[in-house]
C-alpha cells in the first residue's frame, strides 16, 4: 500500500471532530491527567486504557501520544507546562521519566527539569506557542528559563483574581477560555497581551478550574464529559475548532492529491 | 435564591492559626471538638414542599466533655469550631456530592453524574450538610433514599429512553456481578428485580472526620422525610414509590486478613472486622435475623489509591479527607478492604435509630 493510499484511507476515517468528552476512572478533570500540546501529547498512567485509546484515536496520526508520569505521580497535566517547543518539568520528577519523555518526545521539544519552589507548573503556567501567562511569584531564572526553552514572551498575571493562572485561564494559538468571573476589563487586557480572544466561561458543569476540565491545542480539545452541551459549543466556537484541521496533515495530502492530478 | 438557614445563637468561629499544609491537615485530621453549647434542634414548621427547600437545620456541637477542657483546645490550637447545617439537596452541590460518592460502587466506571442527578432532584428526600458561612461552599455529607422502582429505566416504547436511570440499571448490575455466593444472589435478583418497588437504596456518604454526633439527627431526618414523602408527595405514584419494605445498603468494611480462617490466629486486640461507619456495625454486627436479612461481602480494588484528585477549587474538605484516608491506611496493613452490601428490613429501622442514639451519645 503506497503512502498515498494510506494516507486516503487514514484521512477518511479521521473525522476532524472538535471537542472530544472522556472521563478519567469517573472523574472529569482530564486536564490533570492530561497535558496536549501542537506537537505531543502527555497522558497519565493507570486508569483504564479508555483514556489513552481516546487521545490516540483522536491524535495518533499527527503527533506522539506519550504515556507518563511525573514525579511518581499521575497528575501531569499540573505538574508540568509546555508547548510545541518545550516541555518544563518540576524538580522532583525523577530521572527515568525524564529520560522516557527525552526519548519519546520529538527532537525540537526541548525538555527541561527546572528547579522552582512553586512546582505544580502546569497550575503556575499558561501558555501557547507564543505566550506564556505566570504565576506573580515565580522566580526570575524560572521566567527567564521559560521565556528561553517555551519560546515564549513571559507576563506575570492573574486571572479574576487568582493568582494560579495555569488552572483559571487555559489558550491555545487561536482562542482562549478564562475563569467566568473575570471582569470584561480584565478580558480585555489578557486579550490583548495574548493577541487571542478570550471568552470568560466554565466547563464540566459548572467548574470554573478550567485547566482542570479542559486541555485542547490548535485543531482539537478534549474536556470532561460532565460539560454540558453550552459550554462545548462555547469551547467550539473560541478555540475555533470547527474549521480547524491540523496543517501538517493537510500539506501532506495537497502534495498528494496534485500528484494525482497530473 | 440563597439559602437562609434559621440561624440561632450564632458561635464565635476563629480560624486555625496554621499557614503550613502539614500544620493545617493535622488540625483538620484530629476530630473537631466543638463549642460548649447545646445541641440545637430545630422543629421543621412547614414541611410542604414549596418552602422545604428554604428549611435548614442547624447545629452547633456539643462537647460532652467538662469546661475545663477548653483550656486545652487553646493549647492544641488545632480544634476548629464548626457549625454544620443541614439543607435539602440541590442542583448546584452537584459538584460536592459527586466527590462524596467517586468510591461508591468501587472502581466500575459508571453514569455517577446521572446518580448524582437522581439525588439532588429529589428535594423532599435527602440531607447535604454543609458548614455555615463556608466560602467553598463544601458538601461534607450526603444522605439520601431512592426507590430502586421509580428509577428504573422506563423501556423504550416511543424511543423516549430515560436517560437518567441509566445509573440505576448499572448499579443493579454491578451487585449481581460482585456476588458470588449463590444463596445470596437469589434473594438479591429478587430485590433488585421483582420487588424493586419496595426497595429503597440508602445512599449515605460523608467525609471520614465528620463528627458523628451528626448521625442520630441525619438518619432520623432522612426515615422521617422518608414517613411524610408517603403522605405529602403530589402524586400517587410517588406517595407509593416511598412506601419502602426494604433498605439496601453499599458499603465499606475492613475484614481482618485471617478473619475467614482460623479465629485463633487474629491476635489479641485485633477486631476480625472494622467499619468504616458506626451504623454499619449496628447493621451488620448482630445476631443473623434482627437487621440484615441479606449480606454480602465483595473484593474491593485497592483502596489505597486516593481517588481525589479534584479540582482546588473543593479546599480543605477534600484534603482533610484524604489526610485521614492515609493515616487509617498505616494502621490496616492487616485487614482487607471489602465492599459491604446489606439489606435492611424497613420495619427494624425504628429500633435501628435507638441503637444509633445509644452508640453516639454515650
Amino acid at each position: 500500500m503506497c503512502r498515498f493510499e494510506r494516507l486516503c484511507s487514514s484521512s477518511s476515517s479521521l473525522s476532524f471532530t472538535m471537542a472530544t468528552r472522556l472521563q478519567y476512572e469517573n472523574n472529569c478533570e482530564i486536564g490533570v491527567f492530561s497535558k496536549l500540546t501542537n506537537a505531543y501529547c502527555l497522558v497519565a498512567i493507570g486508569g483504564s486504557e479508555n483514556f489513552y485509546s481516546t487521545f490516540e484515536a483522536e491524535l495518533a496520526d499527527v503527533i506522539p501520544v506519550v504515556k507518563a508520569s511525573v514525579a511518581g505521580t499521575r497528575i501531569i497535566g499540573r505538574l508540568c507546562a509546555g508547548n510545541k517547543n518545550g516541555l518544563l518539568l518540576p524538580h522532583n520528577t525523577t530521572d527515568q521519566e525524564l529520560q522516557h519523555l527525552r526519548n519519546s518526545l520529538p527532537d525540537s521539544v526541548v525538555v527541561q527539569r527546572i528547579e522552582e519552589r512553586l512546582s505544580a507548573l502546569g497550575n503556575c503556567i499558561s501558555c501557547n506557542d507564543h505566550v506564556a501567562l505566570s504565576h506573580p511569584d515565580l522566580d526570575k531564572e524560572t521566567e527567564e528559563l521559560i521565556a528561553d526553552v517555551l519560546g515564549v514572551e513571559v507576563f506575570r498575571q492573574t486571572v479574576a483574581g487568582n493568582i494560579l493562572v495555569g488552572s483559571y485561564c487555559t489558550f491555545s494559538n487561536r482562542g482562549g477560555l478564562v475563569h467566568p468571573h473575570t471582569s470584561i476589563e480584565d478580558l480585555d487586557e489578557l486579550s490583548t497581551l495574548l493577541q487571542v480572544p478570550l471568552v470568560a466561561g466554565t466547563v464540566n458543569r459548572g467548574s470554573d478550574v478550567i485547566a482542570a476540565g479542559l486541555t485542547v491545542n490548535d485543531w482539537t480539545a478534549f474536556c470532561g464529559s460532565d460539560t454540558t452541551a453550552t459550554e462545548l459549543s462555547v469551547i467550539e466556537s473560541v478555540f475555533k475548532l470547527r474549521d480547524a484541521k491540523p496543517s501538517a496533515l493537510v500539506d501532506e495530502m495537497r502534495k498528494s492529491l496534485i500528484d494525482t492530478y497530473v | 435564591m440563597p439559602r437562609k438557614p434559621k440561624k440561632h445563637n450564632h458561635s464565635m468561629r476563629h480560624r486555625l492559626v496554621t499557614f503550613s499544609p502539614f500544620g493545617r491537615s493535622k488540625a483538620m485530621a484530629t476530630r473537631s471538638r466543638m463549642a460548649t453549647r447545646g445541641v440545637e434542634k430545630h422543629e421543621r414548621q412547614n414541611k410542604d414542599l414549596a418552602t422545604s427547600s428554604l428549611n435548614g437545620f442547624k447545629y452547633n456541637m456539643k462537647d460532652k466533655i467538662q469546661q475545663s477542657d477548653s483550656s486545652d483546645d487553646e493549647e492544641f490550637e488545632g480544634d476548629v469550631q464548626a457549625d454544620f447545617v443541614f439543607f435539602d439537596p440541590k442542583l448546584s452541590d452537584f459538584h460536592g456530592v459527586k466527590v462524596l460518592l467517586q468510591t461508591y460502587l468501587d472502581n466500575l466506571q459508571w453514569d455517577l453524574s446521572g446518580f448524582v442527578d437522581l439525588i439532588l432532584g429529589q428535594p423532599t428526600v435527602g440531607t447535604v450538610v454543609k458548614i455555615e458561612n463556608d466560602e467553598d461552599d463544601g458538601v461534607y455529607s450526603v444522605v439520601s433514599a431512592l426507590s430502586l422502582e421509580r428509577y428504573k429505566a422506563s423501556s423504550c416504547f416511543l424511543f423516549c429512553v430515560f436517560m437518567d436511570s441509566k445509573c440505576v440499571l448499572e448499579l443493579k448490575d454491578f451487585l449481581l456481578k460482585v456476588c458470588q455466593d449463590t444463596d445470596v444472589l437469589g434473594k438479591l435478583k429478587s430485590l433488585v428485580g421483582e420487588h424493586a418497588q419496595h426497595v429503597g437504596l440508602l445512599v449515605s456518604q460523608r467525609v471520614v472526620n465528620l463528627p458523628p454526633q451528626l448521625l442520630p439527627p441525619l438518619y432520623d431526618g432522612l426515615f422521617d422525610e422518608v414517613g411524610w414523602a408517603t403522605e405529602d408527595e403530589p402524586t400517587k405514584e410517588l406517595r407509593s414509590s416511598f412506601r419502602f419494605k426494604f433498605y439496601l445498603i453499599i458499603s465499606k468494611i475492613y475484614k481482618h486478613k485471617n478473619a475467614d480462617q482460623n479465629r485463633g490466629t487474629v491476635k489479641n486486640g485485633e477486631e476480625s472486622v472494622i467499619y468504616n461507619r458506626p451504623e454499619d456495625e449496628i447493621f451488620f454486627e448482630v445476631p443473623s435475623g434482627m437487621f440484615s436479612m441479606l449480606i454480602l461481602c465483595y473484593q474491593c480494588a485497592n483502596l489505597t489509591s486516593i481517588k481525589c484528585f479534584c479540582s482546588l477549587a473543593h479546599g480543605h474538605s477534600v484534603f482533610a479527607y484524604m489526610h485521614s484516608r492515609l493515616l487509617l491506611m498505616r494502621q490496616l496493613k492487616n485487614y482487607r478492604p471489602m465492599g459491604l452490601v446489606m439489606a435492611v428490613e424497613a420495619c427494624k429501622i425504628s429500633s435501628f435509630r435507638e441503637q444509633l442514639h445509644l452508640l453516639i451519645d454515650e
